[in-house]
This record gives C-alpha cells, structure tokens and sequence, in this order.
C-alpha cells in the first residue's frame, strides 16, 4: 500500500535551490499547465522546461519540493516512485459552470485500475475573473495544493490532478468558485458497481439455485459472498462444503450455486468484488416457497373446475329427464335442421355411417 | 444446438399429427369426450413441467403433451359451433374466436404476476390448472341427439338407404374404411382446395407480421414498454373486431357471399402490411396496430366459418384436422424466412412489403377461385333443380354415385329450411 507514509529517499537539497522550489510552489499561474501533459506547480521550474510529459518525471526536483509545500496527495516519496506510474492511463474530465448555474454540477467517475486523474472545472462569468476565488476540496477537507488556476477570455479553468492508487483516494472531488456566492463542481471517484438482481429469486425447497453477479465492463481482483444473518454479514463458502459453490465464467462476473435449499436459506445475500481501488457489492434477493403454496392455488381451481362440470352434468341430466317424457321430437329448431343435415350427411357418406356418429355423441 | 435442433425436428411432427387424429376421434366419439381429455392432457402436461428438470422433459411435457391437448381443443369446439348453429354460424364463429386475444391480452400481465409470485415452477402448476377449465367448456358441449322417432320423408329415403347401404358391408375398401375416419375425399372437394390452396400462400405471411411488430417499432427507435404496448393495442382492437365482423358475416347481404367477404378481409390485411412501411413515428404505428387488429380479427372469425360454409357441419372436422395438417408448414415456415429476409436486407420494411404482397396474392386467388366455384355451384343447382323435378325424391340409387345424392338432399334442405337459397354446403 503506497501511502503517504515515508521512504527515505535521496535528499540533496542546497539553500538557494529550495528557495527557488519554494517560490515557484507558492506560484499559481501556469502559462503551459493547461496545454500540455505539464507537471504540478509544486514542481520546480527547471521541471517544467525539462519535462514535457507527465511520464518522465525526474526524481530529484520532486524531492525538494516537497519538503517545503503542504502536499495532500503526493509527497516526495510518492513522488519518487511515481516513475512506477509512468505506464498509468490519464483520465480528463471536465466540468462547466457558469455564474447563473443553480444546482450544484456533478460528475460521476468510475475507476477501476489504479490511474492519474485530471478533473478540470471551468467557469465562464461577466464579471472579473481575477477576483474569483478558487478553491478545491475533497470531501470536506480544503486542498492546499496541486491544482491549478488559469483564466482565458472570460472562461476560468482551474484543474486538479490526482494519482489514484488505491482506496484513500477516492471520493468526492469538489471544485468552488467564489466566496460568497460559490458555484460547486463534484467529481465523484467511485469504483465499478456490481448488478445483482433487482427482482427476488423465487425457488422451492429442494430445488438449486445460481445467483449471478456481474459488472459491466470491470475485472476485480477477486469475489466474495456473503449471506445476512441478522444484520451480520456472514461470508460463504469460508469452510468449503458441498452446499455453496461459487465459480465465475469470466472475470466480470460470479455465480454462486446453492444446493438442496431450504427455508432457511431465505434472505439476501451479498457479492463483493474486491478492486485495487475499493470494493464494490450488489445483493440478490432468494425466496425460498414450499410446494404447498401453488397446490393450494392449483388444489382451489381444480375444485372449481370439478364444482361446475359437476353442476353442469347434473343439471343436463335434470333437463333430460324432463324432457324424455314429452316426447315429440321438439328439440330446438336449429336441432331441427341439424337433424336434415344430419340424414343429408347421412345419404353423402354412406360408408362412414354416419348416424352411427351421430347418436354416439 | 445439435441437441435442440434434434429435439425441433422430433417435435415438428408431433404439432402436426394431432389435428387428424383428434378429427378421428370427434368424428368417433363426438365433442364433449375429446374436449374434455384434451383438457386434462393439457393440464398434465403443464403440471409435469413444473417438475421437469431439463429442456428435453419440457419439450416433452410442455411441447408435446400439452400441444395434443390443445389440438385436441380446437377441432371439436369448431366443429360443434357448426352443430349447434347455423342460422347465425358467423356469429357464433365470430364470437368463439374472440377468446384467443381476450386471453392473449389480459394473460401477459397475468403472467408477470405468477411469475413473481411463485417462480416459474409454480407458474406452470397454476396455468395447468387454469387450462382445466378446458375441461368446464367440454361439460358444456351437450351432445346433438337426433331424434330417431321422427319419421318425415327425408327420413324414409334415410332408412332405406341404410338398408341398401348395410346390405353391403364386405364391398367397403379400405380407402373407404379410412374415410370413414378422416375423410380423405375432402381433397377432391373443389372449394376445399381452393379454400386450402389460398390459406396456405396467405399464411406465409400471416404470422410474421405480428410476431416482428415489437422487433420492428425498436429498431425504430421506439421503446421496450410502447412497443410491447403496440401489441396490445392490436390484441384490443381484435378483441372487439372478431365478433363485430361476425355479426356483419352473418347480415342477409354478406352471408351469401361470404367468401369473397373472406377474400376481402384478407386483401386488407394485406395492404395493411404494403402500407407499413409508411410508418414512421410512434403514432402511425400505433394507427398500423390497430388497423392490422382489424385485418388479423376480420380474417380471424370468419376463417373457420368459410370452411364450414364450404365443406358443411359433417365434414368440417375431417376438414379441419387436414387444413391443420397442410397449414402447419407455412405457419412454421414464414416467421423463420421473414427473420432471414430481415437479416438478408437489414431493414424490417422488406418483410412487410413482401408479407403484405405474399397475403394480396392469397386475398386474389382466393377471389378467383371462390367466383369460379360459385358460378359453377350455381350452374349445378340449376341443374339439380331441373333433374329433381324430373325424377322422384328418392334420392338414392345404389348405381349412381354418392355425390349426386348429396346435391338432391342439398336442394331439399334448402326448401326445407328458411335458408337464403344462395347459401349453399357444396359437397362435389
């Protein structure tokens, strides 16, 4: 875990060198800063002519300046193993406000891999630029240093840059504009979020499951699941048993299959995937029925269904016998034509005997 | 893959065989036994999906048994609205037809709600029981009884017809004893053909329509839920389209003539389909929806009751199982080669361009051929008119061939009923 905790690193600073560093510390405005892949302004000046990319960072003028300014993020041994960083990706985003804007601008970022972060706010206002005061925070925490603040037209940028590394550094990454009246901008560092399902799995008891949690376009590190046992998290699959076995198709997603479930196994359970830079869940819901509850639903139709064959039968017999007695052949006039369809059919397909059908029915 | 593929290819087969063999048995047995047997297949066969545990025992629970069951539905419940109406068949076909989108409607949502419910398992055991139902609507089909005491003039040629008839059981062929079953001899009946004929080019491009609407309104860039709803919208408007358009088969001026009405309803469904392209914002879809619920109910109601009006209430079942049987391969065919058309040319407006001339053609064949028959039906009776009027009303000679008969009992049925002369069962 590389920290802000210390290594002790090469030190070879002379007076007159420090000053400069200090000055050029303390110094706001960059001409280049903004243009280029240009260092901090913590860096000394020879750093900014020498250093055209951000990925040849030489060691020895971070050393210095370090020691003198307030750095929240990168202090100097950071600074030297930020060389490690040199094959990190750069991610820019941007924020624009004007001085009219009312709600408070916000900027999701997910990150996965470790990364140098540029977040870059700009403000467009009538008034004067100059007297904008600019400030960054993180979270609630004031950020002294490694931004920068640049003014164009009537558009003032200010950028801050972050190496994120692993968890501490992410957050929420505010920008303020102005001291009475401020105008914020947040970038919200997060880590990738986890999709379980939003809809409760039904099964029943006896039966198998599979919970299935996966990520978009992310590969943690590693998986872990959890079942709820009150308001305890209870990790699962810790002694290996032939219940629970979780396993993962690919690395943005996990599966874990659950045998011979129960009642008991009622509840929501939990996936963590574990990054460089945090951690990350999403739930399933598992409902656990027994087979009693659809009989019961199924058990009530099908007395039903028996109830009305049984009363229609019964009232059909009812009729006939009713009707047996008056016997003259008025059954209904549409029977009536039936009954002349019935010898035309009769006469047409003599060799299938038709009224041997017919009073078959 | 291989595995479904094999089980498709096993399974093809059994959704076609069971329209004959549940004709077979209404015409052994009657309605009400079929019915109710078919009920309780159905119902056994979704309960056993509930237990099943892999794909090939839901394919055997749920595709076959269930499938038999639901064949074994369909045919006697058509073929006893041909015996219990005919006054107002139409009608009563009508009617009897508006409970597929009356259930295709309300039964989506309905399905959510058991799923969520109860799972999938359970879902399964709840609509089995449902389909039991099937079983209350067997009760209620209350077998025709004709009455034997009855002696009126008809009847005495009946008697000695059977006499005659029964005096020669050993010179039945075989032909004839398979006939007796499933009447084969359908297939020379010249307004069944044409009927087959026609319903099969029009049911290649029946289906496909309906089935790629949802697909059809995203790619337009229409969300999930409206386009599902588009569906809906048609299903609605069948609902109500079914038994209208049966009331309006069944008027003094369409009855008659209610083949071409057949012809007329599928034309429109089919420039229905030639205009859907045309269609292209959310609200001309939903205008396309509720025309094409119009065209699928019209064609709908009155399609059973077309073959009925040509093959009469005897012949219907045998007709209907071998209808079920040839049209099973341009239904099964025509989604699948309108998704390859769809693939092949990347737009959906070709499918409905060629859906829509694939059903004008069935709607112009069934025209021609329907005014052909009619006229020569017509030159017929004149002709039986004039030989009866010659002859005695003894309408059977053992020399002459049945069909004959069948034309001079025809006429006395006319007269003898209240029926619009032009109606007509023609039996050739």
């Amino acid at each position: 875990m590389r920290a802000l905790q210390g290594l002790p690193g090469p030190r070879a600073p002379s007076l007159p060198l420090l000053l400069l560093c200090f000055l050029a510390a303390v110094r706001r405005s960059v001409e280049h800063g903004l243009s280029t892949a240009a260092p901090f302004t913590s860096l000394p000046v020879q750093e900014e002519i020498t250093m055209t990319k951000y990925s040849n960072l030489s060691l020895e003028s971070h050393n210095i300046s370090v020691t003198a300014a307030p750095f929240t993020s990168l202090p100097v041994q950071e600074e030297i193993t930020t060389t490690k960083y040199s094959n990190l990706s750069l991610e820019s985003h941007n924020i624009s406000m004007t001085e009219h804007s009312n709600m408070t601008v916000e900027k999701n970022i997910t990150l996965e891999r470790p990364s140098n972060v540029e977040l870059t706010c700009q403000f467009t206002t009538s008034g004067d630029l100059n007297s904008v005061n600019v400030t960054w925070k993180k979270g609630d925490t004031l950020l002294e240093d490694n931004y920068l603040v640049n003014a164009t037209g009537s558009i003032l940028y200010t950028q801050y840059r972050v190496t994120v590394i692993d968890s501490k550094q992410m957050g929420s990454y505010s920008c303020f504009f102005g001291e009475k009246k401020q105008q914020k901008g947040t970038f919200n560092l997060k880590v990738p979020e986890i999709n379980g399902k939003n809809k409760p799995l039904i099964t029943y008891v006896g039966d198998s499951v599979v919970l299935m949690c996966k990520c978009q376009d992310c590969l943690p590190l590693n998986w872990t699941w959890y079942s709820v046992n009150g308001s305890v998290q209870v990790p699962i699959g810790v002694p290996v048993n032939d219940k629970y076995v979780i396993s993962g198709k690919h690395a943005n997603e996990t599966s874990l299959k659950i045998m011979q479930l129960s009642e008991d196994d009622q509840g929501t359970y939990w996936c963590h995937a574990i990054f460089e830079l945090g951690e990350s869940e999403g739930h399933v819901e598992l409902v656990v029925l027994s087979y009693l509850v659809p009989l019961k639903a199924f058990g009530a139709i099908v007395a039903e269904v028996v109830l009305l064959v049984t009363i229609i039968l019964l009232f059909e017999m009812y009729t006939q016998k009713k009707k047996k007695p008056s016997d003259d052949g008025k059954e209904f006039e549409q029977g009536e034509e039936l009954k002349l369809d019935d010898s035309n059919g009769i006469e047409n397909s003599g060799p299938r005997h038709r009224k041997n059908e017919s009073v078959g029915q | 893959m291989a595995l479904l593929a094999n089980i498709l290819a096993w399974e093809i087969p059994w959704t076609v065989g069971p329209g004959p063999i549940s004709s077979v048995l209404v015409n052994k047995y009657g309605s009400r036994p079929v019915v109710m047997v078919g009920g309780l297949l159905c119902c056994l066969g979704m309960v056993s999906a509930s237990y099943s545990t892999n794909v090939v025992e839901l394919y055997l629970t749920m595709g076959f048994i269930c499938g038999l069951g639901l064949a074994f539905n369909l045919q006697p419940a058509l073929t006893i609205v041909g015996k219990y109406f005919y006054k107002k068949r139409p009608v009563a076909n009508g009617l009897a037809m508006a409970g597929s989108p009356v259930f295709l409607s309300t039964l989506a949502p309905f399905n959510q709600f058991l799923f969520n419910t109860y799972g999938w398992k359970g879902s399964f055991m709840i609509l089995g029981g449902l389909l039991l139902n099937c079983c209350v609507a067997g009760a209620l089909m209350r077998p025709v009884e004709p009455k034997a005491s009855t002696e009126s003039k008809n009847k005495v040629g009946v008697r000695e017809t059977d006499s005659s008839m029964e005096k020669r059981p050993k010179k039945l062929s075989i032909w004839e004893k398979i006939n007796k079953y499933l009447d084969f001899s359908l297939f020379k009946h010249r307004g069944f053909l044409i009927y087959l004929s026609g319903n099969v080019i029009m049911f290649l491009g029946f289906f496909a329509p309906v089935i790629f609407l949802a697909p059809y309104a995203k790619d337009k860039g229409i969300d999930e839920y409206s386009a599902a709803f588009l569906l809906s919208v048609m299903a609605f408007v069948d609902m109500f389209a079914r038994p209208s358009v049966g009331l309006i088969a069944n008027s003094k001026l369409i009855r008659p003539r209610i083949q071409y009405f057949f012809s007329f309803a599928v034309m429109f469904t089919g420039i229905c389909h030639l205009l859907c392209p045309l269609a292209e914002d959310y609200t001309s879809l939903v205008v396309y929806a509720v025309f094409f619920g119009l065209g699928f109910g019209s064609v709908s109601s009155v399609l059973f009751e077309t073959l009925m009006d040509l093959v009469g209430a005897q012949r219907f079942s045998s007709a209907v199982g071998l209808v079920t049987v040839v049209e099973c391969c341009p239904v099964l065919l025509g989604p699948p080669l309108a998704g390859k058309l769809v693939d092949e040319t990347g737009q959906y407006k070709y499918m409905y361009l060629a859906c829509g001339a694939i059903v004008v053609l069935a709607s112009v064949w069934l025209l021609i051929g329907n005014a052909i028959n009619y006229r020569l039906l017509a030159r017929e009776k004149k002709k039986n008119i004039h030989t009866k009027e010659s002859q005695e009303t003894e309408p059977l000679k053992t020399s002459q061939s049945p069909n004959v008969n069948i034309k001079s009992g025809e006429t006395e049925t006319w007269k003898g009923t209240e029926v619009n002369p032009s109606e007509r069962e023609t039996n050739i």
